[in-house]
């Protein structure tokens, strides 16, 4: 039988911890979906509903008690590469220039030093931040920092993105730029991409579909369509856009916070 | 202490020269014992001497050379033991009852057999301030790499990275600052090996120098051992201190 394959697709995800023991905390289950090709979903949920654990089990950084997560068809603990992620910390080696942090994963392949420093000076151009590539992490803004580690996930170029609150520790001006900045790459790039985040602005700014996860233990609640255009994505005139606040009306009951 | 900061300098040498002068002042007055406590002038007039004999450089020079060469031998080799027992979860919580056990005892109570068996030469000296330094730099270097950020570690994964590769590319670089900062204390360890080595048994260094100056009852002596060693001290610290300028992302 020939499948669809899936930039991703989750089957019957659980995540138990201590189990069958007393303090037994099932922190999601049943999760199934799939994401499609060049689609950003946004995954968001009330504090505690296991967004963080689900995006571990996602990114392969952690196993399911049960179920599946599978990347192209492969199982995410055998796709290394294929799945980049960005967390709200950036991460990037602080005894790293820019240049060295964003061709960490091509050196982790092996890749010649000319052809990763061409890749790394490419990017870091285009992502504005050419005279930075000798900088060190240390003397960049929260800003710039989030920059490069997205350079670095996009370095290896994998098919799938997966962002875990990426913007939320940056100030409002800065986050509202990577937004855009970030939803403008990945449509560009043509890349899928996940976004785990309790901001429900961003959610509806920036995703195709927004999947509310309910509280403790994680179930999907219902997945809502975004239907509106990438052009009219600008994440400052969106605001003021009519289907903006009723679908920010509608996550928000949902969430039932 | 830092050398650029002159601003303090006067502050400091008034300090010095208030303690040397009260001390000096009660032992004319004959309220100190000249013989018991030594005097300022006495310890000059001794330092010179010993200055003019070249006998201060001769002693400072063998007790330099074995702190310096157990500092490097023995910082080395732990610090690189340290790393490397990241590398091996196995081993790490094998051995780490044993290493815990060696920390708790004084290690110098391992000098003794140390000169059973590296002689009564400068080789047993050398080789208890290696001992020293190098369970120092095993210990707080493994505590190190313990330290590393797991998220990075995590990264590291997600990347491909095999274990060693983290182990080059995350691992060493954040535990060298655990490493350098080591180094500071491990001058004050194998100074006190070389010495205490010296002590036990030998013919010459700064602690041969003190331990018969102190045996005659020459408290000058004494103090004139002291303050070479606290030379020798500051000159090794300027030293780390330089190495630490380099190496320190």
């Amino acid at each position: 039988m020939v499948t669809m394959q899936y930039p991703l697709e989750t089957k019957d995800l659980s995540v138990t911890f201590n189990p069958g023991s007393a303090d037994e905390v099932v922190a999601f289950s049943d999760i199934t979906f799939t994401l499609k090709p060049d689609e950003i979903l946004a995954i968001v949920g009330p504090s505690g509903c296991g967004k963080s654990t689900l995006f571990n089990v996602i990114a392969g950084l952690q196993p399911a008690t049960a179920g599946e997560v599978f990347v192209n068809g492969t199982r995410v603990l055998d796709a290394k590469g294929q799945v980049g992620y960005m967390l709200q910390k950036d991460m990037l080696l602080p005894w790293r220039s820019v240049q060295d942090n964003v061709s960490l994963g091509l050196e982790i392949k092996g890749v010649a030093r000319e052809e990763r420093r061409a890749v790394a000076d490419r990017l870091i151009a285009a992502y504005g931040l050419k005279g930075f590539e000798e900088s060190k992490p240390g003397t960049l803004s929260g800003g710039m920092r989030q920059r490069v580690a997205f350079m670095r996930t996009l370095a290896l170029n994998p098919d799938v993105i997966l962002l875990d609150e990426p913007f939320s520790a940056l100030d409002f001006q800065t986050r509202t730029l990577l937004q855009a900045e970030v939803l403008d790459i990945i449509a560009k790039q043509r890349k899928s991409a996940i976004l785990v985040t309790h901001d429900i602005g961003e959610a509806v700014t920036m995703a195709d579909r927004v999947m509310i996860l309910s509280r403790r233990p994680g179930r999907i609640k219902q997945i809502v369509e975004i239907d509106l255009r990438r052009d009219e994505r600008d994440p400052v005139k969106l605001r003021s856009n009519a289907r903006y606040q009723d679908y920010f009306q509608l996550l928000w009951s949902e969430l039932d916070i | 202490m830092s050398w650029s900061n002159l601003r303090y300098l006067p502050g400091q040498i008034g300090l010095a020269l208030l303690i040397f002068g009260l001390w000096e002042g009660l032992v004319r007055a004959e309220v100190l014992s000249a013989h018991l406590y030594g005097y300022p002038s006495g310890i000059a007039a001794k330092v010179w001497g010993l200055l003019s004999t070249g006998e201060l450089f001769k002693h400072a020079g063998v007790t330099a050379f074995a702190a310096i060469l157990g500092f490097v031998l023995g910082s080395a080799i732990g610090s690189f033991a340290g790393l490397c027992l990241w590398l091996n979860e196995t081993v790490a919580k094998i051995v780490r009852p044993f290493i815990v056990a060696i920390n708790g005892v004084p290690k110098i109570a391992f000098a003794p057999l140390i000169i059973v068996w590296f002689g009564i030469g400068i080789e047993s000296k050398i080789a208890i301030a290696a001992a020293l330094t190098f369970i120092v730099s095993l210990i707080a270097t493994y505590n190190g790499t313990l330290e590393t950020d797991r998220d990075l570690l995590r990264l590291m994964r997600s990347l491909g990275a095999t274990r060693l590769q983290a182990w080059r590319k995350v691992v060493i670089p954040a535990a060298l600052p655990w490493m350098l900062s080591t180094l500071r204390l491990n001058v004050g360890f194998a100074l006190i090996g070389a010495v205490v080595g010296e002590y036990i048994s030998s013919q010459e260094g700064l602690g041969y120098l003190v331990y018969y100056s102190g045996v005659l009852y020459d408290l000058n002596g004494v103090w004139a051992g002291i303050l070479a060693l606290m030379v020798v001290a500051l000159l090794m610290d300027r030293g780390v201190t330089e190495l630490d300028r380099r190496l320190r992302w």
